[in-house]
């Protein structure tokens, strides 16, 4: 019991952070009908820019943050990840949208992906960072560990729940009731259509790309002091938001962010739980999800995901 | 052996000797020396560059040149082929490391791992393209993350140690595997080549260029496409499988998902259109790596890491200029004198009657089909019979489309059940149906741009073909290529049912919209139909062509075929219908002579509505 409230809680945060690396994913293909394979290295590029900021690329202790210049080094990265979004989509998706060439934008972003990726490994070539934490977590409770019904608990997995879920809920609510939730929401069901009644579409969408980065970084940057960071950590991540985003093919931008606590969850339990003498041990951890929902959309697409046919 | 078909034999050996002398190109002449003078190169010591860098640059090109049959033919964007080389890679050096193979043996098996993974990730060919390219990516990472996670299989990060052994008998030295690579390569460009330019490949592109008339036509999709993305995966796995030995380690590292993005952009650069392309933009990126690894050092950056952006903005630099790559942009640029080919206008007669005249063909009972609360077609029931033209014809939304699709199989019907000379159609696909002589045209004006009107018309052949599998073509049996012949008298002939053998060796996009409507037709007509269902023949086309058109459809009629023609166009169904059905709101509603139903007061409320002009 107490090691399933512990599977849970670490789970629901890892979880959260995907969950808006899959709601990123789901809303760009339900705009563009394209797969942003630079999405997860995008927001690597602003999370190391806010470490680049802060302390430069020696290796981090975990108090060499400060208030004041946390706030601008984080402004920094997001700036950056916003205009690297809004930059791919321009300059790379939207060109080959517009002549309808798959392979474009394909291999596009997959260079986007693998070009990020090798500027932030030149620069920070350790094989790991500590990201330096701005909130006081290794303050509460016992070394930042609580107990909760008897389990040991991250404080910092609460806070990364609640600033998940609050940003999941504020996208939603943005893209519900705000103008410029209608007009993303008219172009996902219509692009053409949406342009002819005078949504400024490519705009939108380009913003849109900016803004999908800047909610998951803030949700990995919330997350990173937990863990050691490297130029891997962006693709990861990004990975795991499609495998998410795929199990849900790609539907509404909150079932994405619920498959994403799902994925969260499920990995957890795969590292963690045993029943009996069984385990399937930490190896399985990333292994299991990918094979499953590739199995899954190979086995029983649904029928939007299917080729054309008459 | 007989001596009959030992002389057989003879004579198409000597034909095929012929065929390849007169086939023989300055390009081919060009290719051979290039591959001689490559044969040559472990004897010249060149500076910088190692022998088992060069072998494993060739084995690279391998997996490539199989890459290209999935993403040039095909048109998958694949960002998976590494995996198909790590699966390859590491099920031979454990069954050399662990259980003691010989090395043949060990790469055979790592080609048959990868061809296994291949058919278990297959499924994914049927999807839209966006979707192959998150699937193969999402492989290309289980596969790497598997090896991390496993050390037991991988050997961790040390990699596995694979004992060398001989390869055909020789010390294998990163010479020997330098020749077996280049002989490999040599054979799998001459395989894919052959593929490309036989059946196989006239099927993919069509497939690529517009999958609903493709299907429509007859092309098993998910057949075709899987034929590709396992060939493409058994080279990978061949060449993965040779190539790890010569490196003595295994090294998961060195399968990340960079490797599937590097031959991805190998085969852009240079030319995923052309066969050579894949090779060429992987000896591109070899030399780019020789040049950038000074440079790297000058930097004090780790090489790999320089590799990789060198290698994705070169990428973006291709897809920007939008070329289609290095070879085929060289192919232009060096063919001074285009020569065209002349029209062979021997228009045989080779079609038989298909049915006797009077005999009912196609038979439909009670058709019905709704979608969501909507009902589509309500009960529909009719019979065609051989040499006589029925016209569907009814206002729009009237579910005369509905029924073509019910009746080709693109649609399941909700109810009812469709007989072809008696035989239930329930459970057979759309591309069965046409092999049983039930074809069809589309509505849509769709085309395939890169094909001319002889070979958009090939592609509905197809279905008749029996020597027309990928081995066969690959291998260039005589039956493959006497079928080649027949099929292509038999498909000009269908463009003279049209009226376009003077088109036949016309690019698509030079015809005009109605000419594109003919092609389809003959295409249809290519597969030899019993009955042809024709969807909106006369839509766009200018009074001045109904004749023509309706002279087409009195040919046709004249096959013995039963012609369905669904028609808005009343004209036209005046000229040839011997019988209408009127469709309204999903029922048949009066059937007869034009005349009859004009005459009934039913079919005036549904075309006219209830209050009168």
């Amino acid at each position: 019991m107490t090691i399933a409230l512990q599977v849970l809680i670490s789970g629901l945060a890892a979880g959260g952070v995907y969950g808006l690396f899959a709601a990123g994913h789901s809303l760009v293909y339900r705009l563009t009908g394209i797969v942003h394979f630079a999405f997860g290295d995008l927001v690597g590029l602003g999370v190391f820019a806010t470490l680049l900021v802060l302390a430069g690329t020696a290796p981090v202790t975990q108090s060499g943050a400060h208030e004041p210049r946390f706030l601008g080094a984080l402004v920094v990265g997001l700036v950056l990840c916003v205009a690297a979004g809004v930059a791919t989509y321009v300059g790379i998706v939207q060109p080959y949208l517009a002549r309808g060439s798959t392979v474009g934008w394909v291999a596009g972003t997959a260079a986007v992906a693998f070009a990020i990726r090798a500027v932030i490994g030149a620069a920070f070539q350790r094989s790991s960072y500590v990201f330096p934490d701005p909130l006081p977590f290794h303050r509460v409770g016992h070394a930042g560990f609580v107990r909760v019904a008897g389990a040991q608990v991250e404080a910092r997995a609460f806070f990364v729940i609640g600033l998940a879920l609050a940003l999941a809920l504020a996208s939603a609510w943005l893209l519900e009731r705000t103008r410029f939730g209608r007009a993303l929401r008219a172009v996902a069901d219509d692009a053409e259509g949406a342009r002819v009644v005078g949504v400024p579409v490519d705009l939108f969408v380009a913003l849109a790309f900016g803004l999908v980065g800047a909610l998951a970084m803030l949700a990995a940057i919330a997350a990173a002091p937990g863990e050691a960071v490297n130029a891997n950590t962006g693709t990861l991540l990004g990975l795991k938001g499609l495998v998410a985003a795929l199990a849900v093919r790609f539907g509404h931008p909150l079932r994405a962010f619920a498959a994403g606590l799902v994925l969260g969850v499920v990995e957890s339990a795969i590292a963690n739980v045993h029943l009996g003498s069984w385990q399937l041990g930490p190896s399985y951890r990333e292994v299991l999800p990918i094979a499953f929902v590739l199995l899954l959309i190979a086995a029983w697409p649904s029928r939007e995901a299917l080729e054309e046919r008459e | 052996m007989t001596a009959a078909s030992l002389a057989r034999t003879g004579t198409e050996l000597r034909r095929a000797l012929a065929e390849a002398r007169s086939g023989w190109s300055p390009a081919a002449w060009t290719a051979a020396g290039a591959v001689a003078v490559a044969a040559l190169v472990p004897l010249l010591s060149l500076p910088g560059v190692r022998m088992d860098s060069l072998a494993n640059t060739v084995y690279l090109a391998v997996v490539a040149t199989g890459l290209g049959l999935t993403v040039g033919a095909a048109g998958l964007p694949s960002l998976g082929a590494g995996a198909f080389v790590a699966v390859g890679a590491f099920t031979s050096a454990l069954l050399v490391a662990r259980a003691g193979w010989p090395l043949e043996p060990a790469a055979l098996a790592g080609a048959a791992a990868a061809l296994v993974a291949g058919l278990l990730s297959g499924g994914v060919v049927r999807l839209r393209r966006a979707f192959v390219a998150v699937s193969t990516w999402l492989l290309a990472w289980l596969v790497w993350l598997f090896l991390l996670a496993f050390p037991s299989v991988s050997g961790g990060a040390q990699g596995l140690i694979v004992p060398q052994r001989r390869l055909l008998g020789l010390v294998a030295t990163p010479t020997v595997h330098f020749e077996v690579a280049l002989a490999l390569l040599v054979l799998s460009a001459i395989a894919v080549a052959a593929v490309r330019s036989g059946a196989p490949g006239l099927e993919l592109s069509a497939l690529r260029q517009a999958p609903p008339l493709a299907t429509a036509l007859g092309v098993r999709l998910g057949r075709r496409r899987l034929g590709a993305f396992t060939a493409s995966a058994l080279l990978a796995g061949l060449a993965g499988g040779l190539s790890v030995q010569l490196s003595a380690v295994a090294d998961p590292t060195a399968y990340d998902p960079f490797l599937s993005f590097k031959l991805l952009v190998a085969v852009l650069l240079g030319g995923a259109a052309a066969t050579l392309g894949p090779a060429v933009g992987v000896a591109l990126l070899g030399l780019i790596g020789l040049a950038s690894d000074p440079l790297a050092r000058l930097l004090q950056l780790p090489i790999e890491r320089f590799d990789t952006a060198v290698a994705a903005v070169l990428l973006l630099f291709v897809l920007a200029l939008g070329g289609g790559g290095i070879v085929p942009w060289l192919c232009v640029w060096l063919r001074r004198e285009t020569r065209d080919p002349e029209p062979n206008l021997q228009v045989t007669d080779c079609y038989k009657a298909m049915n006797a005249p009077g005999q009912v063909a196609l038979r439909a009972e009670g058709l019905r089909k709704a979608f969501g609360g909507v009902v589509a077609l309500d009960g529909l029931s009719l019979e065609l019979s051989g040499g006589e033209t029925t016209a569907l014809v009814g206002p729009n939304g009237s579910g005369k489309t509905t029924a073509l699709r019910l009746l080709s199989g693109t649609e399941p019907p909700d109810a009812g059940r469709v007989l072809l000379a008696g035989r239930e159609l329930s459970e057979t696909p759309t591309h069965e149906r046409v092999r049983l002589g039930l074809a069809r045209t589309l509505q849509s004006a769709a085309s395939f741009p890169e094909l001319t009107a002889l070979e958009s018309t090939l592609v509905g052949r197809g279905v008749r073909r029996r020597y027309g599998g990928a081995i066969r073509t690959a291998l260039a049996t005589p039956r493959s290529r006497a079928e080649d012949g027949a099929a292509e008298e038999a498909a000009l002939e269908a463009l003279a049912l049209v009226g376009l053998e003077a088109r036949a060796h016309t690019a698509t996009p030079e015809l005009t919209t109605s000419e594109r409507r003919l092609v389809a037709l003959a295409g249809a007509l290519a597969s030899e139909p019993k009955v042809l269902l024709v969807d909106e023949l006369a839509a766009g086309a200018g009074a001045d062509e109904l004749e023509r058109l309706a002279g087409i459809v009195q040919r046709i009629r004249a096959r013995g075929i039963a012609v369905l023609l669904v028609e808005h166009n009343l004209r036209l169904v005046r000229l040839v219908a011997d019988r209408v059905i009127v469709l309204a709101a999903g029922r048949a509603v009066a059937e007869g002579s034009l005349a009859e139903v004009a005459e009934s007061e039913v079919v005036r409320s549904a075309y006219l509505g209830a209050q009168r002009l």
